[in-house]
């Protein structure tokens, strides 16, 4: 199968890696995934703050990028990616002051787009599009042993009534991709809450507190290392993580990745053609997974 | 246990509703109830039901019945709703199973079973004045009070609050910084600070913009609130009203230059290049600090990577720019 791919501005940063990996797996799995041309950043979910419809109009822009590749799907690795876009495309169509000034712009800028495009999280893709059955084809070396704690945050989620894929309360798709890589997903209390990275830019003190908060609850529920489905989780939970361990005197850090990497690990890949982070590699040889 | 239970065409079923009690005396415990119930019955006529024939010592709290008077607000199978507004075999449908768990909201202190004190939420509620305040003239008889439709559909969302405490409940801001507000206050605080007839702008603003930037942007709010308030968007707009508005609290002084620095980055390079919107939010220095974490963490290799800038910029600045 064919779909947009929309890799987000993070992972051509610090979080290259999630792109790295989600690539490979595509590859493997026969999803070939098409570079929307000439992307540009969704916002951030920060934009729309400074400029609602500009926030929209740019989204926009990239689906109209992927109408004129004729695919209807536009696949992310990024949860804040996955939500702007998606939250643009609602507003887009639900409110008519937003629609009117959004398309004021889209004329002037020479910008057309007819609505035919569903944005969608890499995750959705592989349950929804690959199946289950599918994806344990696949498995080679089964991470038998791997705690693994499936962490969701924010974006993907929530608001349900716009995400849709799956009960915002009562996710399952991450313990889901972890059984099929043979390790045993743990489940925690703080699955569904916030990483902190948002507040990194205004309150920096409670963004680093909600992290730990995170990985103390996976820690004590028992994980070896967490999985995340955002460029910017991976922001906060593994770049910034040695931070959160100082300031909290962590006993010692929970490495996070991304949910590819995870994946790409069983399906046979070498930590270094999926770009295993430094901190995760450490746990992953402790726990003889690699 | 629980019964998977094949659900999509589910007319009537017996259902076992564990609910979380507490009283003084007893502390807490969990207690289960059994019911049956038909795609009509809401978890408030469930509570009734168990109340009049098998427990008249179970409390909860519940009035219009209607999504009105935000009473009876729970933890529905761990999800924050309105009892009133829930259907039992919805929620049977939407877990698979016949087993539904009830809770007191979080945050607020337990007076008895589901009942929960909620003085801290209207407290919070009570800073932000939610109330009009109009002018001399129009008290007087002598002007009279006018609001644009485009102003009246802006702000006709954020009047919607019943005062439930889903959102505060939920929130995870709330929970870890006693300066933020919370979403149904800053709803409710929005909806007056832009109402052209308000006349107390100058004290709304102080007391919503320094916490406007507390907002963990999480959407928890717009997810539970049961009026589809979106109390998250109310926070966006503050501060796109409040940001260059002096002087600044702490946490609105960061925030407003890295939003600053996010809109430049895109606006130069349709693109956020992390590097720079982290050097004009925190300086040199501190981004040099923070950059060792990223180092020691195996992130260096990625560090230098190259952010390509978008071809058509143009366009993009295009479609940043307003009327």
């Amino acid at each position: 199968m064919k779909v947009a791919y929309y890799p987000g501005c993070a992972s051509h940063g610090l979080s290259k890696d999630v792109d790295i990996a989600t690539r490979k797996v595509a590859d493997l799995l026969g999803i070939e995934l098409v570079e929307v041309p000439d992307w540009n950043c969704c916002g951030g979910g920060f934009l729309d703050e400074y400029d609602e419809v500009g926030q929209v109009a740019l989204s926009i822009r990239n689906l109209s990028k992927v109408e004129s590749l004729r695919l209807n799907k536009m696949v992310t690795p990024c949860s804040v990616c996955l939500h702007s876009h998606r939250l643009a495309q609602h507003k887009y169509k639900e409110d008519s002051d937003v629609r009117k000034a959004v398309n004021k712009r889209l004329n002037r800028a020479n910008v057309q787009y007819s609505g035919t495009v569903e944005t969608e999280h890499i995750v959705w893709v592989l349950l929804r599009d690959v199946g289950v059955e599918r994806l344990k084809q696949h498995v080679k070396r089964p991470l038998t042993g791997l705690k693994v704690g499936a962490y969701y945050g924010c974006q993907m989620l929530r608001p349900e009534s716009v995400m849709g894929f799956e009960p915002a309360f009562n996710p399952r798709s991450l313990e889901t991709l972890i059984s099929i890589t043979g390790a045993t997903p743990v489940t925690f209390p703080q699955a569904r809450a916030c990483c902190g990275f948002p507040l990194m830019g205004s309150n920096p003190d409670v963004g680093l507190k909600l992290a730990y908060n995170v990985l103390s609850g996976a820690t004590n529920a028992g994980a070896d290392i967490l999985v995340h489905p955002c460029n910017l989780c991976h922001l906060q939970l593994d770049t910034l993580q040695l931070k959160v361990v100082e300031r909290f005197k962590l006993p010692q850090p929970l490495p996070a990745i991304y949910i590819t990497q995870l994946l790409g690990l069983a399906f046979g890949f070498t930590p270094e053609e999926l770009g295993i982070p430094k901190l995760a590699l450490e746990v992953l040889r402790k726990k003889g997974v690699v | 246990m629980s019964t998977p239970v094949q659900v999509q065409d589910l007319q009537e079923a017996e259902v076992v509703f564990r609910v979380k009690r507490y009283s003084k005396e007893k502390g807490d415990y969990w207690q289960e109830y059994k019911l049956k119930v038909d795609r009509f019955t809401q978890v408030t006529e469930a509570l009734r039901r168990i109340k009049v024939k098998q427990d008249p010592s179970l409390a909860y709290r519940a009035s219009c019945h209607m999504a009105v008077c935000g009473s009876c607000g729970m933890k529905i199978n761990g999800e924050p709703r309105l009892a009133c507004k829930t259907l039992v075999l919805d929620v049977v449908k939407k877990f698979g199973t016949n087993v539904i768990t009830l809770e007191p909201m979080d945050r607020f202190p337990i007076v008895k079973d589901l009942v929960v004190d909620m003085t801290e939420f209207y407290d919070r509620m009570e800073r932000v004045k939610p109330r009009l305040y109009p002018s001399k003239e129009v008290l007087e008889y002598k002007a009279e009070h006018r609001l644009k439709p485009e102003d009246q559909r802006l702000l006709w969302k954020f009047a919607q609050c019943i005062w439930c405490g889903l959102c505060v409940s939920a929130c995870p801001a709330v929970k870890e910084d006693p300066l933020f507000l919370g979403p149904a206050a800053h709803a409710k605080g929005f909806r007056f600070l832009r109402d052209p007839r308000d006349t107390i702008t100058e004290e709304r603003v102080k007391v919503l913009a320094d916490s406007a930037w507390r907002c963990t942007y999480c959407y928890m709010c717009y997810h539970v609130c049961p009026r589809d308030i979106e109390p998250v968007t109310a926070i966006k707009k503050t501060r796109a009203l409040l940001k260059s508005v002096k002087p600044m609290g702490p946490a609105q002084e960061v925030g407003h230059k890295h939003s600053e620095a996010v809109y430049e980055s895109i606006y130069t390079y349709g693109k956020i290049n992390e590097g720079v919107v982290y050097v004009k939010t925190y300086g040199l220095i501190r981004s040099l600090v923070d950059m060792t974490y990223a180092f020691r963490a195996g992130k260096a290799k990625y560090a230098l990577e190259k952010v390509e800038p978008v071809k058509e910029v143009e366009q993009v600045r295009e479609l940043m720019r307003g009327e």
